[in-house]
């Protein structure tokens, strides 16, 4: 209790709003996605459900059986991954542990899980750690190669990573290996490839979820290159309740002018699934329907989600940054930009950081992140806007105004605010 | 220049909350959070892809291979994929993966590499059009009825000495998944319709089928430190899997074509995938390693058995030339863990190691022909072949058939240990009993003879819930309704002319059991075939089984296990 003087009454009460949601609608909504309605052939059997329901069963039988309690602790990560529910990961955290209790060595199914742990919690370096452990422990684990590229991802060694997306896909070229070698790939730049593989995964899909991550995925590269019907045909394509499908079917109603169905499409995701990123878009499409109030709310609900997750332990100062951006706080946002930045060079960071350089004007540092963040190759709407606005406060107009064009080409619907802001700057600036 | 609007300022600062009231309830639920530790539910989302995928459809279960009991000459071979194959609760068609080859091996000169393999490859038909996720449009009756919507074919190619694949058929008919009575009302025809003859003699079968495999899984508690107080009820009993069943003439897959001077032959099944690069330049792998092999089983259980998870991993990706180079799986056979387990709890002495006897079991066959086997019997190495050249012999864990042991008129599901020598290990039959086959190998065995009271009835399911029937493919019909009904489950065979192995007496398994058995192969026409078995000789081999067996046993094979790489059920 010594912190409580420090948080305000409004961070309690908002606090206390995103604990209710976290607990409770998490809690009851589990992802009971509907039958396929077109393509897939995917048995209409929850087997993540019965995994865990065997895998307890098996427990409350024979305690000391370590093999079911990585089990366990892998398919709560899975569920809480497919259903948004964080309570999830204290189950996974705990029964992880518990295997290892029973077992610390030769015992790479709970290594790799806690890596995942560490993965979701965003302690890369960590997650690293466990993943090198558990390939030491066994070198055909391909859990610890998807665990090991997601992190060598996230820290920005893109090299490592995409070592480990090779290793995994040698050792075994199923929808966990194709769905990281779609995400290398688009990171380079490579889309149709990763397109490509998406759809390789897609149709070594087995489970109503693994359908619908990939479906999500596919939009997502249709949405990222401007192909508006490509996603929503994606985003469409399965009827499932998984959290970021309604993202993507509320982005497509926004970008086609049905605000009444996004803004909605947003309250239920939040409500679902309240991270910051999410709470951040509803605020900005609240903010461009002129419901500034609104936005704020869900701002503030944002701030408070997030300082649930750093009070709890987790470190992740990419979120904190944007939402300090959001509400005006350039300073802190630039504290917790370089923070994160220390902790790993990722792409995303990188972008971070040149944004809340040139919300400092701090302009000159900002361009050499904001290149930093397009060096592999991705095409990122927001990447380019954020360059192309550093370079319009450095006084290079021909420079702002390829890359705001450049912006709008790869994705004219990148952000209910952005988007239209790169438009009126492009045309402010003129013809060269 | 008109001013450019820069990315001003969005958000006005937050308005302050309302009560104390509300404030003092967060921050007891806030409180309550904080206690499950570190939750994420706060981190802004990074790319989470699914970690375990659902993978079942490579994922091989067992496999079977057996002289056809009523078709002399011809060798059938029957492998299953996707455990656990819930038959209630929807529309629950389970498609073979069209992403994947399947493949059945054979090695009869026993360097452990394929001289026979028969390639599956599935295709989709699907006339669903988007307007419908049903698989069917009404009854249907016939494998090309308009009202089946959704159904897959097959090609099969095979592979003979190193020469390419050459297709024997494509577009072979899938039986596909009993959806339910009303919309299957004949399933028994679909069956048939999808039973097809190829020239050479060959009969093939793919689709559903009952999961033939009957066990309680509880048995492997004893693992863990649990008892057996509590079996008896087959834990697959209600489950379908997908099969897929061939029938060859011994000629076709023996060494030099000649079965009566080289009857042994090896066989596992595996699950392949293409490989992937991410350079992106296609056909960029080294000849031969455009394939990933994701899925591999021999001998039932060992897969999971003698290697533990950590090295199940490893041998599902291993070809069998490479089982006797890891040096993990060799101490695995040669120390086992589970007869100290057992000797832990029951206080039966763990035999002496190292394990050459279950080397012999798992890695080179029962052979008197090499050069540490204590089991003195000749059964089933590739080593007794007479063309077969000893030097290239590399050990490796398959399941071995020694072709000319005669048919069993009356199998017993104890196979070779009740002196059934043409049961399991000695190839699979539907009907051999692979854990009770382990439990009374240690209970005969382990040097006193002495039985182990707690383990004297095994897992106490000594047959399948459902029938075979006595011709190919012998697999009963796949299961309709709820699997937790218990026992039969009515989706059985219609014709049953082999007899109900469970019916039997049961065997002696005393002293005189054994000697009795001894003497049993006398005069026995196998040219492999020791003339006379030792009493001790068979005491070897269910010690070894026995062992082998249990060692892990199933643990990770039948467990719903969505942790296990292999097991992503």
């Amino acid at each position: 209790m010594r912190r409580l003087p420090r948080i305000r009454l409004r961070s309690l009460a908002i606090l206390g709003l995103a604990t209710v949601l976290l607990l409770g609608i998490g809690g009851v909504l589990g992802l009971r996605s509907s039958a396929p309605a077109t393509g897939e052939v995917v048995p209409q059997v929850d087997r993540l459900a019965a995994t865990i329901d065997r895998a307890q069963e098996q427990l409350r039988r024979v305690p000391g059986d370590h093999g079911s309690w990585a089990t366990l602790g892998l398919a709560y990560l899975e569920q809480a991954r497919v259903t948004a529910d964080p309570t999830f990961f204290a189950r996974a955290d705990g029964a992880l542990r518990q295997s290892l209790a029973v077992r610390a060595d030769d015992n790479s199914a709970a290594m790799a899980g806690l890596g995942a742990l560490a993965n979701a919690r965003h302690d890369f370096t960590g997650a690293a750690d466990w993943a090198r452990k558990a390939l030491r422990s066994n070198p055909y684990s391909a859990e610890a190669y998807a665990v090991l590229a997601d992190a060598e991802t996230q820290l920005g060694h893109p090299d490592a990573a995409t070592r480990a997306v090779q290793d995994l896909l040698d050792l075994r070229p199923g929808l966990s290996a194709l769905t990281r070698a779609s995400y290398d790939h688009e990171q380079h730049g490579r889309t149709a490839e990763a397109t490509g593989l998406m759809r390789q995964a897609l149709a070594a899909a087995f489970d109503p979820a693994e359908v619908a991550f990939c479906r999500y995925q596919l939009g997502e590269l249709a949405w990222h290159s401007g192909d508006l019907a490509g996603a929503e045909r994606e985003y469409t394509a399965t009827g499932s309740g998984y959290p970021p499908l309604i993202q993507g079917r509320a982005k497509v109603a926004a970008a086609r002018g049905r605000q009444g169905e996004a803004l909605a499409g947003y309250a239920e995701l939040t409500s679902r699934s309240p991270t910051p990123g999410y709470l951040l878009e509803y605020a900005e499409l609240l903010m461009a329907a002129g419901r500034g109030a609104e936005a704020e709310a869900q701002l503030a609900l944002a701030a408070a989600t997030h300082r649930l997750f750093t009070d709890n332990g987790g470190a992740d100062d990419l979120a904190g940054a944007a939402i300090a951006l959001a509400r005006s706080q350039p300073a802190e946002a630039l504290a917790l930009a370089r923070r994160e930045w220390q902790r790993r060079q990722f792409a995303e960071v990188a972008d971070m950081l040149g944004w809340a350089l040139h919300a400092n004007g701090k302009y000159a540092d900002a361009l050499g992140y904001a290149r930093r963040a397009e060096a592999l190759g991705a095409h990122n709407a927001k990447y380019a806007y954020h360059l192309g606005m550093i370079e319009l406060a450095l006084g290079d107009r021909d420079a702002a105004r390829r890359d705001l064009a450049r912006a709008l080409h790869i994705n004219p619907y990148f952000s209910p605010l952005d988007a239209p802001a790169a438009a009126r700057t492009l045309a402010g600036l003129g013809t060269p | 220049m008109a001013t450019i609007p820069g990315p001003a300022p969005r958000f006005r600062s937050a308005r302050r909350a309302k009560t104390a009231v509300v404030a003092a309830l967060c921050v007891a639920l806030a409180g309550a959070l904080t206690g499950l530790g570190p939750s994420t539910a706060g981190a802004s989302s990074h790319r989470e892809a699914p970690l375990v995928a659902m993978d079942p459809a490579i994922d091989n279960t067992d496999l079977y291979a057996f002289v056809s009991p009523e078709r002399p000459g011809y060798l059938t071979f029957i492998a299953n994929w996707i455990p656990f194959e819930e038959p209630n609760g929807g529309p629950n068609f389970y498609p073979f993966a069209t992403d994947a080859a399947y493949n059945i091996n054979v090695d009869n000169d026993g360097d452990a590499k394929a001289d026979a393999t028969f390639r599956w490859t599935f295709q989709n038909v699907d006339k669903r059009g988007g307007s419908t996720f049903l698989y069917n449009n009404g009854p249907v009756t016939s494998l090309d009825d308009e009202n089946l919507l959704f159904r897959q074919t097959y090609k099969l190619e095979s592979k003979f000495d190193g020469e390419p694949f050459k297709t024997r058929v494509t577009g072979g008919p899938v039986a596909p998944s009993r959806i339910g009575n009303a919309s299957m009302p004949e399933y028994a025809k679909l069956r048939q319709q999808a039973t097809t003859t190829l020239p050479g003699g060959w009969k093939v079968f793919a689709g559903q089928a009952d999961d033939p495999f009957f066990l309680d899984l509880r048995v492997f508690d004893l693992l863990y430190g649990g008892d057996l107080s509590e079996t008896g009820q087959d834990t697959l009993a209600g489950y379908n899997v997908n099969s897929i069943a061939l029938q060859v003439p011994f000629s076709d897959v023996a060494l030099k074509g000649d079965p009566k001077r080289n009857p042994v032959v090896g066989v596992w099944t595996t699950t392949d995938r293409a490989r992937v690069r991410m350079s992106g330049k296609a056909g960029d792998a080294p000849e031969g390693r455009d394939r990933v092999q994701v899925s591999r089983l021999g001998n039932p259980l060992v897969n999971e058995v003698v290697l533990p998870a950590n090295l199940k991993d490893a041998f599902n990706s291993l070809p069998p030339e490479k089982d006797a180079t890891i040096p993990a799986v060799v101490k695995r056979v040669t120390d086992p863990e589970l007869p100290k387990l057992i000797e832990g709890i029951y206080g039966v002495p763990a035999p002496a190691t190292p394990r050459n006897d279950l080397v012999e079991i798992f890695l080179t066959g029962i052979t008197t022909r090499t050069p540490n086997g204590p089991i003195k019997v000749d059964l089933n190495s590739q080593l007794n072949n007479r063309d077969v050249t000893a030097s290239r012999f590399q050990p490796s864990e398959m399941l071995r058939l020694n072709l000319s042991t005669p048919v069993t008129k009356t199998p017993d599901r104890l196979g070779v240990l009740a002196g059934d020598l043409q049961g399991f290990p000695n190839g699979r039959r539907l009907t051999d009993d692979a854990v009770d086959i382990a439990i009374q190998a240690v209970e005969g065995a382990a040097q006193t003879g002495k039985l182990v009271d707690a383990l004297a009835a095994g897992d106490k399911v000594d047959a399948n819930d459902n029938g075979f029937t006595g011709s190919f493919p012998y697999l009963a019909l796949p299961n309709v309704g709820a699997v937790n009904k218990g026992g039969g489950t009515g989706a059985g065979a219609t014709t049953d002319d082999q007899p109900d192995a469970s019916a039997q007496p049961e065997p002696s398994m005393t002293p005189a059991g054994l000697a009795g058995l001894a003497t049993r192969d006398d005069g026995d026409p196998m040219p492999v075939m020791v003339a006379k078995t030792t009493a001790w000789g068979l005491v070897g081999i269910a010690a070894a089984l026995g062992t082998l067996i249990l060692v892990g046993l199933l643990r990770q094979r039948r467990r719903p296990t969505a942790a296990e790489p292999t097991q992503p059920l």
